[in-house]
């Protein structure tokens, strides 16, 4: 059985990602389990894992260590970390989730200050950028929800503006139907919105419009660190869990 | 089925070099006879598809009494007479002469060159005297010294010193002068006893001529195997023929002579025995299933390398193939995809209304799914119209060959080297997602059927595998080949039944995978030979052109009739709906080089011409309104809604509006007939076609109280704004329309009276065209000149690119932003219809605000450009419209290959910058050259005739098979058959000879 760690602090964000890890497990046939890091007591994190009936483990150390250590095991399916507001803590917002989302392989799901927690996911939308890199994340995402009866929605973003629109009627369904199946014939079920413009902002736009259960966007566990600015952008904004799904290389 | 083992190609025994096969097999004899045992052997490779020519002394009648009775089915035999007299084909008992003996014009010349060579060793005091003809053709023969005895060679010397000519070297140099000053630029110059033989072609040539034929043919030198036997003797030269260089095929010298001193040429021990064995193992070879070499000419091919398995299925379609019937294509044969592939087949449709959609057939080149695919190297032979693939590495490579015969259209070939481990699985599978499949087994055969509404595609094929011995047991694995023949056969309005082709399935099997790819290959020649375009200087786009003019022929058949969608065979995309590409982009091509192809695109709208009547009835008019999109019925299958790349959706109004369409099927056929000069057309279908859509145009025009006529609420080919009143284009062709049909239909079978004639001429005389003397432009539509001046050549970051996504659909429509050429397009389609001198002052004015979002825009621009010697925006537009699928900038080639853009590039090198014109009976021509090549030629029929156009710098050829009415630059001529010399001189050109 596969488990879908819930990483909580004291903070009462702490209740919202017992909530939303315990839909992703529902959705994927996961246990949850609960980890939290022992850096200014733990009273807090242990009541909100009761009341969610989660089991919760105790570690100490350095929090982005521990909690990639504990995302390593062979049966951690994802990690669900909160996001904080930004006046929240006494770091930066953000600043331990994308550690962690940047050091581990496994997928991490972001859960932003002001989600629905609550809310089942059943469907999951999918944003994919132009590059190829991105395939991997995509294909990594398809997967995941082949495993379950989650409805896939795909958003590709293209920041360029086409050449060529010549009978919008067929064209759009050509390119969309090129655009599967370079990414494999596995995908070609799927289903694709196209977008055109500043990617963060469609595909906010499309959250808008699709409300999905969980966002995934691809996020770059090597390169520069200035890189993976669509995915920030998509975390600072969304009001949707966000799963950040690993891939090499630059959005 | 797996057949008896085939034998091994066995060890080496012939010159490793030699150890390969071959397509084409050259005997070039001095001797005036042939072994019977050799002849059976070229009888036999004959018979195994092998190309074969036999040069030797003698007639031709006497060379194919040497070969005697080749097989019934064989490939027919070139044989040529090495004196220079004959050319002919020996099928079976059958002899089909080429060229009898040198033509008139041929003898005319050598009688002129002997007469001026004569008077020019008059000037030296050679008392010279030209030999009557002694039954050698195609040469002139002098002697110096007539009357007496033969000098010796010193004696000759000495009498030429005498007389102030250099010696022997001296006269050959005063014959060659006169020779080139007489117009023959490479003559042959011999000198022998007293006589010098002057010749247009010698013993060399003739050889020479035969692997032209053979290229012709089909067969590249490459592949061509050259066999000298005796002291006959090849010169390495470059001579005028058309093959590319010859010295790239491989020469073997037979017999005792020693070929060392030459270098480039292997020599083979033991005599007519060497001979034998050399033809023996080429047998061998092909009884064995060799595959034939993946080799090209530059220009002549597409390769990729896929070093992943990644899928590229924008690469994937570049080699699609089609016959004009059935178009296939897919990812790598073997691999991860394995099993996949698509086949479509013209007219069977599926859905309908505007789901319509091509029918997804039985796939048939598939070789079964493999684990090591990568890499994948794939070479497209556009002359041969071959795939080559091979995949893998090591012992798991799978290599093929695969082919769709253009001579027998529906059927799909396919040879294949695999692991013996390999699975290829059946010879026809499952289309993806396909509802309505049923499958099985028929007299050997495999079988499958897929029905659509109400049509259906069937399939059958007959696969054997064989295995192969390699050289060296147990060092080298053994190999499978597969031989896997595929009979398609379709139906529009119901699916075909499986006995019927299964039974043309074994009757193809039954010709051999060899000698269907000797016919097939031929057949390719054969259509390049009447439909080539070279350019010299610019290899990338030579490729390119060739690219889109092999897809162009693949993708539309020759008999019945045949639906052109925007991709073709070439894919699914644009559900293969049928638009105003077919009859402005694609039907030009056709009518210029191959008609029966252009008849049977002008077959489908006749067909449909009873939809078209009653389309027009429906919206309470006359005539016949042709839809905007049509698949099957003729019906308007246009959907009226769609998303666009931004997720809006967005009204589809083509349908309801962009009415040009009307006129661009009339001018397809009126197109047809200029080229063809087809009367039965011109009296027929033309005329109803004519008729129909004048009647329309009558019944829509609206006139003003000032006696003005109007089109209002259409859409023109710049569909960023819609609707619009009296938009240039269609106005402008409405009113060609009108003209056309008053013109032809004077004396009318469809019920035209001298009222209605009179009416139409008044109508067209009275339409509004939007043109402004003054400025000499023509307002696109009526207001156009007052929305937004933006440049779009200035606003956005580059072109082409899609400015209604740039902008934003409102600021477009109020913007002067142009999708495409509109009013350009009349310069391009109806030149006599724009006012004279038009042409620049609208480029200038409509180029900078036009987008080019239409992949049909850069090709007409370069054709436009051209014709007004802008060759640097010429060029530029003209790479974009080459590379467009090749370098997939739609991103959206992966569905299939834009063929009307494929079709405007053909009109941008053939109207642009040949400058060629069919009109009124005479074929115009007024080439032009960019200063970036150095040569341009472009193939053409023209009334029947074959024309082949080439244009250097200030010069220009022009090649005619029979008398062809020309109209070069300003002045006429009716010349042919032969080749014509013309030089610019000033604004015309001046016939040389």
């Amino acid at each position: 059985m596969s488990t879908v760690l819930a990483a909580i602090d004291n903070s009462g964000q702490a209740r919202s990602v017992l909530a939303v890890a315990r839909a992703v497990a529902r959705a994927f046939g996961a246990d949850v389990e609960a980890v939290h890091v022992t850096t200014d007591g733990h009273q807090s994190a242990t009541a909100s894992a009761d009341m969610a009936g989660v089991p919760l483990r105790l570690v100490s150390g350095d929090p982005v260590e521990q909690l990639v250590a504990a995302a390593s095991a062979d049966d951690v399916l994802v990690v669900v970390v909160g996001l904080r507001d930004h006046s929240a803590g006494p770091r930066p917002g953000g600043h331990t989730v994308l550690a962690v989302a940047e050091r581990t392989g496994t997928p991490v799901v972001v859960v932003p200050p002001e989600v629905d927690a609550d809310r089942a996911i059943s469907t999951i939308l999918v944003a994919v950028a132009g590059d190829p890199a991105e395939t991997a994340a995509l294909r990594r995402s398809v997967e995941l929800a082949e495993e379950t009866d989650l409805e896939l929605v795909v958003v590709h973003v293209d920041e360029e503006i086409p050449r060529f629109t010549d009978q919008v009627q067929h064209e759009v369904d050509a390119y969309a139907e090129e655009f599967v199946a370079r990414r494999g014939p596995d995908l070609r079920g799927i289903r694709l919105e196209l977008r055109l413009g500043a990617a963060a902002d469609e595909i906010l736009a499309a959250v808008e419009t699709e409300r999905p259960g969980l966002v995934a966007v691809g996020w770059p566990r090597a390169g520069p660190s200035d890189h993976g600015d669509v995915a920030r952008e998509v975390l600072a904004h969304c009001r949707v869990p966000v799963l950040l799904v690993g891939r090499t290389g630059p959005v | 089925m797996t057949s008896r083992p085939p034998r091994g190609d066995g060890p080496a025994r012939v010159p490793s070099e030699l150890a390969r096969r071959f397509e084409g097999v050259l005997l070039w004899s001095d001797s005036a006879t042939l072994a019977e045992r050799t002849a059976r052997s070229l009888g036999a490779l004959a018979d195994a598809g092998m190309a074969v020519a036999y040069v030797a002394p003698g007639s031709v009648d006497d060379l194919a009494a040497r070969l005697g009775r080749l097989p019934a089915e064989a490939v027919p035999v070139l044989v040529a007479d090495s004196r220079g007299s004959g050319r002919a084909l020996v099928s079976g008992t059958e002899l089909t002469v080429l060229h009898g003996a040198t033509d008139e014009q041929d003898a005319a010349l050598l009688t002129r060159v002997g007469e001026a060579l004569v008077g020019q060793l008059h000037t030296f005091g050679l008392q010279a005297r030209r030999e009557p003809a002694d039954g050698t053709l195609g040469r002139a023969v002098i002697d110096l010294a007539p009357g007496s005895t033969a000098p010796s060679h010193t004696a000759l010397k000495r009498m030429l010193h005498d007389h102030g000519i250099g010696g022997v070297a001296g006269l050959v140099e005063v014959a060659t002068d006169v020779a080139r000053a007489e117009g023959i630029e490479v003559a042959r110059v011999t000198v022998s006893g007293s006589c010098v033989v002057l010749s247009l072609i010698d013993t060399g040539d003739i050889a020479l001529g035969a692997a032209d034929e053979l290229w012709r043919r089909g067969i590249d030198p490459r592949t061509l195997l050259v066999l000298v036997d005796g002291a006959a003797w090849l010169p390495h030269r470059a001579v005028p023929v058309v093959v590319p260089d010859v010295r790239e095929a491989t020469f073997v010298l037979v017999g005792a002579r020693d070929a060392r001193d030459r270098p480039g040429l292997l020599s083979v021990a033991g005599g007519a025995a060497g001979l034998r064995r050399v033809l023996a193992d080429q047998l061998r070879r092909r009884r064995g299933r060799s595959l034939p070499e993946a080799v090209g000419q530059p220009g002549w091919t597409v390769v990729t390398e896929l070093r992943s398995s990644r899928a590229m299925p924008d690469q994937d379609v570049l080699f699609a193939l089609a016959d004009g019937r059935v178009g296939s294509g897919g990812p790598p044969l073997a691999g991860e995809r394995g099993d996949e592939g698509w086949t479509v087949a013209t007219s069977v449709y599926d859905g309908n209304g505007p789901t319509t959609h091509l029918l997804a057939g039985p796939v048939v080149f598939p070789l079964g799914p493999s684990r090591r695919a990568a890499p994948v190297a794939r070479l497209l032979d556009l002359r041969s119209g071959l795939v080559h693939e091979r995949s893998g590495s090591g012992s798991s490579v799978v290599t093929s060959v695969r082919f769709l015969a253009l001579d027998r259209p529906t059927t799909a070939v396919l040879r294949a080297e695999v692991p013996t481990g390999h699975r290829t699985g059946p010879p026809v599978r499952a289309p993806r997602d396909a509802d309505s499949v049923e499958t099985g087994r028929l007299a050997g055969t495999r079988w499958m059927r897929v029905a659509g509404t109400p049509g259906g595609i069937a399939a059958a094929g007959v696969q054997t595998r064989a295995v192969r011995r390699t050289g060296n047991p147990g060092v080298e694995p053994t190999r499978a080949v597969v031989d896997r023949v595929v009979a398609v056969r379709s139906g529009s309005d119901a699916p075909p039944p499986p006995d019927a082709v299964a039974a043309a399935a074994i009757e193809q099997a039954g010709v051999g995978v060899d000698r269907l790819l000797a016919s097939h290959r031929r057949t390719w020649a054969d259509r390049w030979e009447h439909a080539d375009v070279t350019i010299e200087g610019d290899e990338r786009l030579q490729s390119a052109v060739r690219f889109a003019l092999f897809h162009l022929m693949g993708s539309v058949g020759d008999a019945g009739e045949a639906a052109v969608g925007p991709r073709g065979l070439t894919g699914s995309g644009y559900s293969g709906h049928v638009f105003w590409d077919a009859d402005a982009f694609v039907l030009p091509f056709l009518a210029a080089t191959h008609p029966a192809s252009a008849r049977a695109m002008l077959e489908y709208r006749l067909r449909r011409l009873p939809a078209a009547l009653a389309a027009a009835r429906a919206l309470g008019r006359d005539g016949a309104r042709f839809p905007w999109e049509s698949a099957r019925t003729g019906e308007d299958v246009t959907p009226l809604s769609a998303r666009d790349r931004t997720g809006r959706l967005v009204p589809i109004r083509t349908g309801q509006l962009e009415e040009h369409i009307v006129a661009q099927v009339a001018l397809a056929a009126d197109t047809y007939v200029e080229w063809t000069g087809d009367q039965a057309f011109a009296a027929g279908p033309l005329r109803t076609l004519l008729a129909g859509t004048a009647r329309y145009w009558a019944s829509r025009i609206r006139v003003d109280a000032e006696g003005v006529g109007h089109i209002f609420g259409v859409i023109g080919p710049d569909e960023y704004h819609e609707p619009v009143d009296d938009n240039a284009c269609t106005n402008v062709l409405a009113r060609w329309n009108l003209r056309r049909a008053a013109e032809l239909l004077d004396v009318d079978p469809d019920g035209v009276t001298p009222e209605e004639r009179a009416r139409w001429l008044e109508l067209a005389a009275g339409l509004y065209d939007g043109y402004d003397g003054d400025t000499g432009i023509y307002e696109q539509f009526a207001g156009f000149h007052r929305l937004e001046p933006l440049i779009i050549a200035e606003a956005a970051p580059r072109r082409p690119i899609a400015a209604d996504l740039l902008l934003g659909p409102e600021r477009t429509h109020g913007a002067q932003v142009v999708k495409q050429a509109d009013v350009l397009m009349l310069h391009h389609l109806v030149p006599d219809e724009v006012v004279p001198g038009s042409l620049e002052p609208n480029l200038r004015y409509y180029e900078p605000r036009t987008a080019h979002g239409s992949s049909l825009s850069p090709a007409i621009y370069a054709s436009l450009q051209a014709r007004v010697r802008n060759f640097e925006p010429a060029l530029e537009s003209l790479r974009t419209a080459a590379l467009l699928d090749l370098d997939d900038l739609t991103g959206s080639s992966s569905g299939g290959l834009h063929l009307a853009t494929m079709g405007g590039l053909w009109q941008a090198m053939a109207f642009g910058f040949a400058g060629l014109r069919a009109r009124s009976g005479s074929l115009h021509v007024e080439p032009v050259l960019p200063p970036q090549w150095s040569g341009l030629e472009v193939r053409v029929r023209f009334h029947g005739a074959a024309v082949h156009l080439r244009k250097e710098r200030a010069r220009l050829h022009l090649t005619v098979d029979k008398p062809t009415s020309l109209v070069v630059g300003r002045s006429h001529h009716r010349l042919g058959p032969g080749t014509f010399e013309f030089r610019r001189r000033g604004p015309d050109w001046e016939l040389m000879s």
